[in-house]
């Protein structure tokens, strides 16, 4: 079908690319913002506005939170059709209760999971989640969304659209396509080492273009193939359930030979049973962790069985010091506080694993390499976008002369996925400055307020860039890009201005008289992006001054 | 702080790592100074330059745990070239001074 | 295959045998992979990691190779029979470890 290889690569580059660019734009840009969501969090949430606190005592704090919490509204719709006959009117058989925080959290989130009698599948449970203040205990509204960790998080994974996961399977399949984009790409690129420091931005558009496309492409090249991989990692069971269809009998077995072997029961007894001191347990692990050289915080900790004789606490090491998100689990009899097991050192293959997953998900404490993330996310983006740009300019002036709108309709959706995405951006981070935080009780919730103001804005951007487009049928360049550039700017000034007003919270008072770096940051990054959004404008102004001057394209009638 | 230092030196590195890598070709040569590359010069900015990039790991190895000093050390040559290739399209003067230890 | 009625029809053959018949050959890798790293002992979650992660390279290959290969005939013969076969294989192997 193709004449060779490199021309099927080319093919499969450019229209794979294209057609997955689209999504591919959201995972790099909110997986970028991810790299900073727990301080975005705070911008939104401004009563979690502390410094980052350590696992709380358990009888102080957790054990009162999580006696009071039952499972979420969310969770027990989900389980409605797979009960035999009404769903229980509360859940007070508790499978397990979990609570964790990394270097980065001032406040702690708080999962529970509970047995419902009489489900389909007995395997199978509803949740409960809940955010506190681990100084006093205190929840957290469940109102206020975090817009960083429970929104442009969740986005750039699945793009926030669970029905019968969908979405996770379109940002898999975007996952894959960006692995073949890259590989055909280095199989296009001919000149890829002379090439590797040339950019000419004073050349024409498609020369200049193309530059810039190579280079964010080729120099971050490990960058955006590991993080593409990693993320099919991460979500590999969801891809492949293979041990839980096909192979599930190998499975259930496993489960049986590794509760024999560590000691950690699988199924409750039945019979109930007192709970030890959980704070003494997780001292007891502290001292395990500093004898074996290795002194750390409790990142995860979890309770198994809970009120049964079978139950079993289980305190992981917070793994900020390194790749892996927690470790060195230790854990104890619940109704005694014996140590029933000591993790051992992880397996090559776990090691390898874990390293994978865990330059991913990014828990270590290392900033540098966290704005390293951003950078890596971000000349993705400008690759991506490049791609765009290159696509319609190629065929910008034939499309015009043969009035074909191949081009307009592209360039259109490129506006939309580029300044569109970073208008509604900044939209939802405006509304939750601007929404009351009470609102009348027939409006829908304010998280979800906000999610619905971001999805509009991003549509009304969309509807601008179509209805500015005519000029791309013309050969030229559609308006829509620099008027959104300038929007960009004038919005994110406003947000920065809005922390302001609303929070008291100025940059003066957050990087000097009294620094909190989680808001500042934000402020500062939106400050940036307004300096780089008007640049942009000024000089797609200039380009488009220049052009006029020049001769029309002549378009054919149709 | 000292791992401010080494992850410090560990960019400084890269940078004049990356900066001698690019000098090495002969488009990238002219632009600084405004004559062709010869061949011993060459192959003496790829082998600093390759040297400079191996302490630069070394320097990320010094600072952190092997497992995030290799991510730092990728992410860095990233950064890196990065930054030369700007400094080339929009300021190639700025390159002359790593030219001098080699070419006076 | 050459006998295709339409560019259009050959390029959504091309597509098609990428997606599908490459997922089918990587499920079959991974069902056989966890199966027979399982019964050499590896842990099992430890053999379901591995396999994924080199399940997911051959599914990278495998839809190049849709793109790249003159003859889709035989990328279906390789992906869909080859896939066959080893999930076969792997079941085969779960019914003797049970």
């Amino acid at each position: 079908m193709f004449q060779n290889f490199r021309l099927s690569m080319a093919w499969l580059h450019t229209w794979f690319g294209l057609a997955l660019g689209f999504v591919l734009m959201a995972c790099f840009f909110f997986g970028s913002l991810s790299v900073f969501d727990r301080e975005i969090d705070r911008w939104a949430i401004p009563s979690s506005r502390f410094e980052p606190q350590p696992m709380p005592s358990f009888e102080k704090v957790l054990r009162p939170a999580f006696e009071q919490m039952q499972p979420s509204k969310a969770s027990l719709d989900f389980m409605r059709d797979r009960v035999n006959g009404p769903m229980p009117e509360r859940f007070d058989t508790v499978k397990s209760w979990a609570a964790y925080t990394t270097h980065r959290d001032p406040v702690l989130s708080l999962f529970s999971g509970y047995e419902v009698s009489n489900a389909k599948d007995p395997e199978e449970g509803v949740w409960g989640n809940r955010t506190i203040d681990p100084r006093s205990g205190i929840a957290l509204s469940d109102d206020q969304l975090k817009i960083g960790s429970q929104f442009f998080y969740p986005l750039h994974y699945s793009l926030n659209l669970q029905w019968k996961s969908v979405g996770y399977w379109i940002v898999g399949f975007a996952a894959l396509a960006m692995l073949a984009a890259l590989v055909s790409g280095v199989v296009m690129h001919r000149k890829i080492f002379r090439e590797f420091f040339t950019f000419r931005p004073k050349k024409a558009t498609q020369r200049s273009t193309l530059d810039l496309h190579n280079m964010t492409g080729v120099l971050a090249l490990p960058f955006h193939f590991f993080f593409a991989f990693t993320g099919l990692v991460i979500f590999a069971g969801i891809y492949f359930p293979v041990t839980h269809t096909q192979l599930e009998p190998l499975h259930e077995l496993h489960e049986k030979i590794e509760a024999r072997e560590t000691g950690l029961p699988h199924d409750r007894a039945g019979i109930a049973a007192p709970l030890a001191s959980v704070d003494e347990m997780m001292n007891e692990a502290r001292r395990r962790w500093a004898d074996k050289g290795m002194a750390g915080e409790v990142g995860l900790l979890s309770l198994n069985h809970v009120g049964d004789a079978n139950g079993y606490v289980s305190v992981f090491r917070a793994g900020t010091d390194r790749i892996a998100l927690v470790g060195d689990g230790i854990h104890f009899k619940a109704s005694t506080g014996e140590v029933l097991r000591e993790d051992p050192p992880r397996t090559v293959v776990d090691s390898i694993n874990t390293f994978l997953t865990g330059l991913h998900l990014q828990h270590f404490r290392h900033w540098l390499l966290r704005w390293m993330y951003v950078l890596g996310g971000l000349m993705g983006c400008v690759c991506i976008a490049t791609g765009f740009i290159f696509f319609v300019e190629k065929r910008k002036k034939q499309h015009a002369r043969t009035g074909q709108q191949g081009a307009r309709v592209v360039d259109a959706l490129a506006v939309t996925t580029v300044t569109g995405m970073v208008i509604a951006t900044l939209v939802i981070l405006i509304a939750n400055r601007l929404l009351p935080q009470i609102l009348p009780a027939s409006w829908p919730a304010r998280g979800d307020l906000e999610q619905y103001l971001f999805w509009a804005g991003w549509g009304l951007a969309m509807a601008h860039a179509f209805m500015r487009s005519a000029p791309v049928a013309k050969g030229l360049m559609n308006p829509a890009w620099r008027e959104q550039c300038r929007a960009i700017a004038a919005l994110a000034v406003l947000a920065v201005l809005l922390n302001w007003f609303t929070t008291g919270d100025h940059l003066l008072k957050t990087v000097w008289s009294d620094t909190y770096w989680p808001v500042a940051g934000v402020d500062l990054f939106l400050l940036s992006g307004a300096w780089l959004a008007w640049v942009s404008a000024r000089k797609l102004n200039q380009r488009t001054a220049a052009t006029r001057s020049a001769p029309h394209i002549r378009t054919s009638h149709a | 702080m000292r791992e401010a230092i080494f992850l410090g030196a560990a960019l400084i590195t890269g940078l004049i790592g990356m900066g001698w890598l690019s000098l090495a070709m002969d488009t990238h040569w002219q632009q600084v100074r405004s004559e062709p590359i010869s061949p011993p010069t060459t192959v003496r900015l790829r082998l600093l330059g390759t040297l400079l990039l191996t302490s630069s790991l070394g320097f990320c190895l010094a600072a952190d745990h092997a497992s995030m000093a290799m991510l730092v050390w990728v992410m860095g040559l990233a950064a890196s070239a990065l930054a030369i290739a700007f400094t080339l399209t929009w300021r190639p003067r700025w390159l002359k001074v790593l030219t001098r230890p080699i070419q006076p | 295959m050459d006998t295709l009625s339409s560019p259009r029809m050959a390029i959504a053959l091309r597509i098609s045998t990428a997606i599908f018949a490459g997922y089918g050959f990587t499920w079959g890798f991974i069902a056989a992979a966890t199966a027979g790293l399982f019964a050499l002992g590896m842990a099992f979650h430890d053999a379901e990691h591995l396999s994924a992660i080199f399940g997911l390279v051959i599914y990278l290959c495998a839809f190049l190779w849709s793109f790249a290969a003159r003859s889709l005939g035989r990328v279906w013969a390789v992906l869909v029979g080859g896939g066959a076969a080893m999930a076969i294989a792997a079941s085969l192997l779960q019914r003797h470890l049970i």
